[in-house]
């Protein structure tokens, strides 16, 4: 149960991490709708673990929150990517990239054999 | 580094939860309100829209508590309920809470206790440096089986191994005296010590003030100097920094002060020479060793105490094989007949403390067992409170709290007694050290030094928590056993009533089979004590001795002012008799001659403990005369030598024959006959333990340095004042030092037996109170436990005598097994106390009998009152209350 949600964490926090990146400045909401579009609506996101997640990568320092106004006028909580943010997710990147390709190679491997 | 970053944030939080929690809780609230809206933008009604949002989100409460629980540290903040559970729960019910926090108080009381003399004895660094590489070097000489450590290095031996040995660093020579400083007016007699130019470096002590001595002081004509004591700075001098402008007056002889050592450098102690004088307490002031040319190449009359530093990276293996090279070749140039010097070399350390060593570690050893027994006894309270809250734990387990958080609260409330017992216990240990000068033998070093440390601190947060765990332990376990289903269909209050009491005996058997242990030991040493007490020491304890040394403007006069002095002591009304000898029995100082005895096949070696004295000694220490006659006044002026002998004498050197007339040599150069006229009885002197030696008693009434004896019908005190005056009256620069009566000597050569004793006896009745109480909260429990069983046998026709019964038997069989292994454990653990024992065996059947009887009539005893209590249970109430 433990490592399945510390996956899902990682995974989550990578996409949250680049999310910011691409859009700057966004709140808990916009996150979460914005990855679900981003993933082609093939993720159904649970939104309240999105929070746990942020609050954890705030911790790290890779992100900074402030509360502001959204677009329609409501009071919300911005999340920003910080310098240590953007190391991290370069290195996270990286790491995911590798992985996956690494993973591929398996794949087609064995699907070859 | 981010999981750092994260641990302090959440650490934080903590802190901060009440803030965090409300800007969470408006964050939360603006995402389903920014959802809703989203909703509504697609036609939804609001109420629809919001509980979508709802949905999605996946629960606000499940949310929040997901984010609480990585906001902050979950289990301090499950430690803090804990704790705050815990405290709550002792404190409704303060009757356990006292006596399980005192229990252990008692025990981690004197633990710390004995572990702050441990630590000041043995742990704590002595402060010369690095005092590992600190050695004494020794010149033992097997033809006089006499201990090694009496044999200091000759002056020209010592000068020849530090001038070739490579193992040492740095190499010292001293010595000792007494001085009469005037100070004042009135004089007083101190500790000195006369030290070579590498004295101070050796030690790597640095003054306070000024400087120390160096080789140039102990050149002839520069050696009035002097360097004084932290202590002696501050009583003469009120501390002042001209003192080193000022001069002392030793011996009527001036000496410059040219530095005042630190508080704590009082080198030598009474204690840190294996052999050293009792006189010799602490040293007050160093003065130049100053040796003439002549005392340098003295190979066989003067000798020195010698201290060297090892070289880094020598071991005392490497130094005594050099040592022992070198000594073999300058045995040879010493006289043929005196030949046979080797070389031992001795650390420092184990040779200060070495011999306290075992005594600390026994105390230990009993504190040990005391706090083994209250932890049997907060154990058992802990389970017997577990057993009445069987059904609060069952409800608890029951709506879903897990075990770990059952054990968890469990352990913490054992924590929170523990840790209060601790901090009573330090209350407990500086209460002991409060009282440590009145108990302290005066011979284990740096004993007063003891204090509550931060090491020592740490030892009882340490001991603490480990009786914590002890004491919770078995509790804890046995609750998270609770078998949910059982316990609901038995509403769980009588269910482990069984297999609780079953530990509980269990721990009583051992707490009784460890008291006997410790009082089978405190019974063996009580018995030696009355054996060493009881010892014939054969001088009157009434006598009262003072030390008086004679400087050299007496050399000439001694027997003269010694003549002056006695008739003066005599003229004082009350004193009956009055004499000088060279070295008072029990003063530590011995002194030794070699002797033959005409007409026995005398031996190499052959020795004896000598004395030199005036003809009123005897009769001023009332030493019994048992053939001849004592010696008189007439013989210091007749011309033969004579002799006295003690019994043990004549025993050995004159079985059969009748010593009156017998002749003794005692010079082995220039034969030098004394005729033996008497007889007396034999005196303990080196030691109460030891069966008297040989001794031999000549005339000499000019002595430079001697004891005086006086016997009076006076109080001590006023006795030693008439004789300061008398003696002001000659030479107001005299003094007199050490006044005190054989009683006492007699009581310091006790006072290490007295200590080791009382403090044995007083844990061991620590212990047997603990375990007493221990059974009675046993006996007590298990009867209102059994009060319905009782109730039951009573309503079917048992006496209320066989109901006592009941109870005592279930006591008796308690004891009785404990006993049992007690005596079993006993037999060997008094195999450790074997060398602290004097005239008892250590299985000694009174005092094994004694312990077993103490031990049967206090345990039952303390099961008297439960027992009494269950006898007058009313059968009628005891059934209905169920």
């Amino acid at each position: 149960m433990g490592d399945k949600t510390d996956v899902w964490q990682g995974t989550l926090a990578l996409m949250v991490l680049r999310t910011l990146e691409s859009m700057g400045p966004q709140h808990g909401y916009g996150l979460a709708r914005r990855i679900e579009q981003t993933s082609g609506d093939l993720l159904q996101l649970n939104y309240g673990t999105l929070y746990p997640a942020l609050l954890k990568l705030e911790q790290e320092g890779f992100i900074s929150s402030a509360w502001g106004t959204s677009e329609n006028n409501r009071k919300a909580k911005f999340y920003e990517l910080t310098k240590a943010g953007r190391r991290q997710l370069k290195k996270a990147a990286a790491e995911w990239n590798q992985t996956t390709a690494i993973l591929a190679r398996f794949l087609t491997t064995a699907e070859g054999a | 580094m981010g999981q750092v970053r994260a641990f302090v944030a959440r650490f934080r939080g903590f802190f901060r939860a009440r803030s965090i929690e409300d800007d969470f809780a408006a964050e939360l609230e603006s995402h389903i309100e920014l959802h809703t809206e989203n909703g509504m933008r697609a036609g939804l009604s609001r109420t629809e829209a919001r509980r979508l949002a709802l949905v999605r989100l996946g629960g606000a409460e499940q949310t929040r508590q997901s984010h609480r629980e990585r906001r902050t540290l979950p289990w301090i903040e499950s430690l803090i309920q804990d704790t705050r559970y815990g405290l709550r729960t002792l404190r409704r019910s303060p009757g356990f809470t006292i006596t399980a926090v005192l229990t252990l108080a008692l025990g981690i009381g004197a633990c710390t206790a004995i572990f702050s003399l441990v630590n000041a004895v043995l742990i704590r660094s002595l402060p010369y440096g690095d005092a590992s590489r600190l050695v004494y070097l020794f010149t033992p000489n097997p033809q006089f089986k006499l201990p090694a450590e009496i044999f200091g290095p000759a002056y020209a031996d010592f000068f020849d191994l530090k001038k070739e040995s490579r193992s040492f660093q740095d190499i010292t020579a001293f010595d000792q005296s007494i001085f009469s400083l005037a100070s004042q007016g009135a004089a007083e007699r101190i500790s000195a010590a006369r030290v070579d130019g590498d004295f101070f470096s050796t030690f790597q002590s640095a003054p306070e003030l000024g400087r120390v001595i160096t080789a140039d002081d102990n050149q002839p004509g520069h050696d009035k100097v002097a360097v004084i004591s932290h202590a002696l700075w501050q009583s003469m001098f009120a501390a002042r920094a001209d003192a080193l402008r000022r001069s002392l007056s030793l011996n009527g002889t001036r000496y410059q002060i040219i530095g005042v050592m630190p508080r704590g450098f009082e080198y030598p102690h009474l204690s840190d020479l294996p052999y050293g004088n009792a006189q010799y307490k602490t040293t007050q002031v160093w003065i130049p060793l100053a040796l003439t040319p002549q005392q340098k190449i003295d190979r066989e009359t003067a000798s020195a105490n010698a201290v060297a530093r090892l070289r880094p990276g020598v071991s005392i293996a490497q130094a005594q094989a050099e040592m022992s090279t070198i000594m073999a070749r300058l045995d040879k140039l010493h006289v043929p007949q005196m030949r046979g010097w080797g070389a031992l070399v001795e650390n420092f350390v184990d040779s200060t403390v070495g011999h306290v060593r075992s005594l600390l570690w026994l105390l230990l050893g009993a504190v040990g067992i005391v706090l083994l027994i209250a932890c049997g006894n907060a154990a058992n309270l802990l389970l017997a409170r577990a057993a009445s809250r069987m059904r609060e734990l069952g409800v608890r387990v029951a709506l879903g709290a897990g075990r770990n958080r059952i054990i968890r609260q469990l352990l913490t409330e054992a924590l929170l007694i523990g840790l209060t017992a601790g901090a009573i216990g330090v209350g407990f240990a500086f209460l002991f050290l409060r009282m440590l000068p009145r108990l302290d033998p005066g011979n284990i070093p740096r004993l007063r030094e003891a204090s509550l440390d931060t090491r020592v601190l740490l030892f009882t947060v340490g001991v603490s928590l480990l009786t914590s765990i002890l004491t919770g332990i078995l509790p804890a376990l046995r609750v998270s056993r609770i078998n949910l289903t059982e316990f609901l269909a038995t509403t769980g209050s009588r269910s482990v009533a069984g297999a609780h009491t079953r530990v509980q005996s269990t721990l009583i058997v051992l707490e009784s089979a460890l008291v006997v242990v410790l009082l089978a030991s405190s019974g063996l040493l009580i018995r030696s004590y009355v054996n060493v007490e009881s010892v014939d020491t054969g001088f009157s304890q009434s006598t009262v001795t003072m030390n008086l040394g004679l400087d050299a403007r007496y050399s000439q006069q001694r027997v003269a002012f010694f003549h002056n002095l006695f008739t003066r002591l005599e003229a004082i009304p009350g004193v009956q008799a009055v004499g000088a000898v060279n070295d008072l029995p029990l003063s530590n100082a011995e002194a030794l001659c070699m002797f033959q005895v005409e007409g026995y096949p005398n031996q190499k070696g052959q020795l004896a403990e000598a004395r030199l004295v005036t003809p009123q000694y005897f009769s001023a220490m009332s030493i019994p005369l048992v053939a001849g006659r004592f010696l008189t006044e007439d013989d210091l002026a007749g011309s033969g030598y004579l002799a006295i002998v003690n019994q043990s004498f004549v025993r050995k050197y004159f079985a059969g024959r009748n010593p009156i007339g017998g002749r003794i040599n005692t010079d082995d150069d220039h034969p030098h006959w004394n005729t033996v006229v008497g007889v007396v009885g034999d005196v303990r002197h080196s030691s109460l333990e030891e069966s008297p030696a040989p001794q031999i008693y000549l005339l000499n009434n000019g002595l430079p340095e001697s004891y005086i004896a006086v016997r009076s019908t006076l109080q001590a005190k006023s006795l030693a004042a008439s004789i300061r005056s008398t003696l002001h009256t000659i030479d107001p620069n005299l003094a007199v030092g050490d006044i005190q009566t054989m009683g006492d000597l007699v009581s310091d050569a006790t006072a290490r037996r007295r200590f080791q004793t009382s403090l044995l006896v007083v844990f061991a009745a620590i212990a047997l109170f603990l375990a007493l109480v221990g059974l009675y909260g046993l006996m007590a429990y298990s009867v209102s436990r059994r009060t319905r069983e009782v109730g039951i046998r009573m309503a079917l026709g048992a006496q209320r005598n066989d109901v006592l019964m009941l109870v005592l038997k279930k006591a008796a069989v308690l004891v009785g097994l404990g006993l049992g292994i007690g005596l079993i454990g006993a037999w060997f653990a008094t195999r450790v106390l074997k060398s602290f024992l004097f005239g008892v065996d250590q299985h000694d059947p009174i005092t094994i009998l004694s312990v077993c009887a103490l031990l049967a009539v206090c345990g039952l005893l303390a099961a008297l009152i439960p027992a009494r209590r269950a006898a007058s249970i009313d059968p009628m109430q005891a059934l209905r209350t169920e």
